[in-house]
């Protein structure tokens, strides 16, 4: 036994390693990613009988008017979610200087981000408030007459996504800000010795540069879109009619709240999104795998 | 008896084949130097010696014993890179001292022989620094350190100069080979630089794509090269290489080194014009264009004056020529 | 450095800068110093409809009115009884996981590496209902430590792509030096690689830490009395009960807060390295 273990241990060592890690992993992440297509095959409460009803969920699923809407709403916040990506991006060019203080500048523009989504729900909630919001109040100056941004069907998802931009942004500046200041230097003054200046510059010779930096952000900032459920849930809970569901909120609703236990129908929303993301998550790892593998 | 048998050892990463074939026989208290250009091997090899890249075929002994599949650990070696891997957590005491503590020796034994070759090298002062704390040459020689303070049966060395400048270059290497004089140990020494080798080597072996070229003492290899590639690699400037036949030679290639073409003003066999002259005061290098032989070196002692484009005769000296034939090969 | 240095551009452009940045990062922070206004403003001046202009006093007392007549005390513990189990859990998972995938070389290295950084970006919802029927199957619902389990298992996707992509970083040749010298494989791992992760181990815990304070679905998801809920959770039902009593809304979730936020400052340092892992190269 010891012997064996003396001769074999460079190729035990890492599986031995990989084993509290990888056996939590599959048990809680990957055997459930299974689980559930297989759920969405079944009518279940999640405490009875399962009753297996074949393709049924999906079929309810396409004539399912909630489920058109929830999907159009998440089509909508990946588009204008990756605005956080240029927003960002000029952000931190702006803040890319030496001035007095500026590092607590950079600190507070990053703040949003620190502070929980739910906190981030509750005070836009509080700003769109209907009479007395500041947002209300500012548009009732402007046009005279205000409007119930949550409470009104035509703008609360895109009033949802300025709550989630805001986060969102930050963190893409952060990133740049990060590879802003890992630029080569002698690259931006040849280029400068070239006389390029301004967007050239900017287009020319910083964004490659900052190409790993805008790949990660690009990423973090779909997941982030796709995953939207805790701004939805706090600032409005789908309303008004439903009107501001996304996927993984309305999943959620049918699967555990007070609108029915329905785990299998639920399931099949969530393999719907799940075969969204997966579209992104490939393309994700192709190019990771391509990075690692050209190394 | 032999430290070290290499017996038609081979290694492949995938379908490349990197070694492709070594027999080499290292007695024990030899200091025997791989030199090679980049990618010919030589570092591949060292590093399947010390058992840090597995061999796809052939034997690897020590010692007479098969080590093939023996850990690193086992094989009772020690190895210098040339990053020098010093443990950057650890001060220089406890990067010499580790492997004996590891060992399970005790504190006291640890520090007697830390202490030991601490003074071999002159290390007392730095003992409880950290490697960030350390210049290059005192990192090379902490280094060092760690791999006398084991007494191993072979110290495997590789390129572990080419991270010091030129100076500290010189005066580790004079260092090392007054250690193997000391130690009187095995040593393994991989290097690119044909100056290191020659200074150092009791035996040279050089490497070119994986297969060995020669194996010899320095004086032998460059007094009596057995092909172009060694002649031309073992000694600086550059061996000339002419073409036999315009000379009225049966060989195909005619070596001769810079140092054995005379130049003069007035009659030679080959005309040509100086190109650059390099003036290194103890000695002159003129470089010049020929019609028929290309760029050609002459290696001059003391100071010379030529011009560029001064037309000058150039005339081998046959007795110190070499010649060889359409493959590269010696004729003898 | 781009873009040009502001000390170089004329006197103008300068003071323009210097102006520009406080009114910017005012307009940014609108929202959070909106609520942190209402946070001190008195109930008196919300009934007059004094919602913007000086507060009256600081009320102060709008603080103490949180805690005392809702269970957010107990809610913060909470939040810390998930948070640190779960911050420790990781850090020791991948720490090991992180080792072997950039240490070793075997045929399937890369197939488990990615399996964890995919699983790591999988949406929650798939997870779910499965999730769940474990932690009701394991008598953990509604108890911290089954949030905690989850979220260990779950981060630890994360944090093994961050441990392997820092240990890679290291110089290889210590391990070989270390092997060489006769050191085990497991005592490389704890008296070489080990020491040498400090950094890494200090990013992720903040981290992670933040990531897990403001988890609010898994909170919703897998607890439900007052008794286990997180603040995020927490505060939700909150919301629910101080129907526009917004200088309680805003107190509390200035407190919620409050926590990732002194972590935050604290460690601000190893906070963004953790996060820009990987954005440059």
């Amino acid at each position: 036994m010891q012997a064996y273990w003396k001769r074999s241990q460079r190729k035990l060592a890492p599986w031995l390693f990989l084993a509290p890690g990888l056996a939590m992993f599959a048990l809680y992440v990957i055997i459930p990613i299974f689980q559930s297509m297989a759920i969405s095959f079944y009518d279940w409460d999640g405490l009875g009988e399962k009753i297996w009803i074949g393709t049924a969920n999906y079929v309810e699923l396409i004539d399912d008017d909630a489920f058109y809407t929830s999907l159009k709403n998440n089509v909508i916040w990946l588009v204008l979610y990756l605005l956080a990506v240029p927003a960002g991006l000029m952000i931190a060019i702006f803040l890319n200087q030496t001035v007095w203080g500026i590092r607590a500048y950079k600190s507070l523009f990053f703040f949003p981000f620190v502070i929980s989504q739910v906190v981030v729900g509750l005070m836009f909630s509080w700003f769109y408030a209907p009479n007395f919001g500041l947002f209300y109040k500012l548009i009732e100056t402007v046009t005279g007459d205000g409007v119930a941004i949550l409470a009104d069907e035509r703008f609360v998802t895109y009033g949802i996504i300025v709550a989630g931009l805001w986060p969102q942004i930050a963190y893409v500046m952060i990133l740049y800000l990060t590879g802003l200041n890992n630029v080569a230097p002698d690259q931006v003054e040849a280029a400068r010795l070239d006389g390029a200046k301004g967007w050239r510059m900017l287009w020319y010779v910083i964004l490659p540069q900052l190409r790993p930096a805008t790949f990660i952000a690009v990423v973090v900032t779909v997941i982030g879109a796709l995953r939207s459920f805790d701004l939805v849930s706090i600032m409005t809970n789908g309303g008004p009619y439903g009107s501001s569901r996304v996927l993984s909120f309305y999943m959620y609703e049918q699967a555990l709240s007070e609108y029915g236990y329905r785990m299998g129908y639920g399931a099949a929303i969530a393999v719907v999104l799940f075969a969204i993301m997966m579209v992104f998550i490939s393309g994700f790892i192709w190019k990771m795998w391509r990075d690692e593998t050209e190394r | 008896m032999a430290a070290l048998t290499l017996v038609n050892v081979t290694k492949s990463f995938g379908k490349t084949d990197v070694i492709k074939g070594v027999d080499l026989e290292v007695q024990t208290g030899e200091f025997c130097v791989f030199v090679g250009p980049s990618g010919c091997g030589k570092s591949t090899l060292l590093r399947m010696i010390a058992g840090l890249e597995d061999v796809s075929s052939g034997e690897v002994m020590i010692n007479g014993a098969r080590v093939n599949d023996v850990a690193p650990a086992k094989r009772e070696i020690a190895m210098v890179f040339q990053s020098y891997a010093l443990y950057p957590h650890l001060t220089v005491r406890d990067n010499m001292g580790l492997a004996l503590k590891q060992a399970g020796q005790s504190k006291a034994a640890v520090a007697k022989s830390v202490d030991h070759a601490a003074a071999m090298l002159a290390l007392e002062p730095l003992l409880a620094r950290r490697p960030s704390e350390l210049s290059g040459g005192q990192r090379q020689r902490v280094a060092i350190g760690r791999a006398i303070v084991r007494t191993p049966k072979l110290f495997l060395f590789d390129e572990p100069l080419s991270n010091l400048d030129a100076a500290l270059r010189v005066a580790t290497r004079i260092e090392i080979a007054k250690l193997h004089r000391d130690l009187d140990a095995t040593m393994i020494y991989v290097t690119h630089d044909q100056i290191e080798a020659m200074t150092l080597a009791d035996r040279i072996v050089v490497l070119r794509d994986g297969r060995v070229e020669q194996v010899g003492a320095p004086m032998d290899l460059y007094n009596d090269p057995d092909n172009t590639f060694v002649a031309g690699f073992i000694g600086s400037p550059m061996m000339n290489f002419l073409h036999a036949g315009a000379l009225g030679m049966r060989s195909a290639t005619m070596g001769v080194r810079p140092e054995h073409l005379a130049i003069s003003r007035t009659a030679g066999q080959i005309e040509g014009t100086v190109s650059h002259v390099e003036k290194l005061g103890g000695e002159t290098l003129v470089y010049i264009n020929t019609a028929t032989q290309g760029l050609l070196t002459v290696r001059l002692f003391g100071e010379h004056d030529y011009r560029v484009d001064e037309t000058v005769q150039l005339t081998p000296e046959a007795a110190r020529a070499f010649h060889f034939d359409a493959a590269g090969l010696r004729l003898r | 450095m781009f873009p040009r240095p502001i000390q170089q551009a004329p006197r103008a452009s300068r003071i323009a800068y210097q102006v520009a940045l406080p009114v910017a990062l005012l307009l940014w922070l609108l929202p959070l110093l909106g609520v942190a206004m209402t946070s001190v403003r008195p109930a008196s001046d919300l009934a007059q409809g004094n919602y913007f202009g000086m507060p009256s006093y600081l009320a102060f007392e709008n603080y103490a009115d949180v805690f005392r007549n809702s269970p957010i005390a107990h809610y913060i513990l909470n939040s810390f009884k998930v948070t640190i189990p779960t911050v420790i859990g990781c850090l020791v998972l991948s720490c090991m996981t992180g080792f072997a995938l950039a240490i070793y070389k075997f045929r399937s290295n890369l197939l488990v590496f990615f399996l964890f950084v995919a699983g790591n970006f999988v949406p929650f919802q798939i997870l779910m209902v499965p999730v769940r029927d474990l932690t009701l199957s394991l008598g953990l619902y509604n108890s911290t430590l089954g949030l905690a389990l989850f979220h260990i298992a779950f981060q630890t996707g994360f944090c093994t792509l961050f441990m392997r992509n820092f240990i890679k970083a290291l110089p290889f040749e210590l391990i070989e030096a270390a092997r060489v010298e006769g050191v085990s494989e497991v005592r490389i791992f704890w008296f070489i690689v080990l020491p040498l992760m400090r950094p890494a181990i200090a990013a992720l815990s903040v981290l992670i830490f933040t990531f897990i304070w403001n988890d609010y679905f898994w909170a919703t998801v897998l607890t439900t009395s007052a008794e286990t809920q997180p603040v995020t959770a927490g505060l939700n039902s909150l919301n629910g009960q101080w129907v526009a009593a917004w200088h309680l809304v805003s107190a509390g979730s200035i407190i919620a807060a409050l926590p990732p936020v002194v972590m935050f400052f604290a460690m601000q340092k190893h906070f963004i390295a953790g996060l820009t892992l990987g954005a440059v190269k």
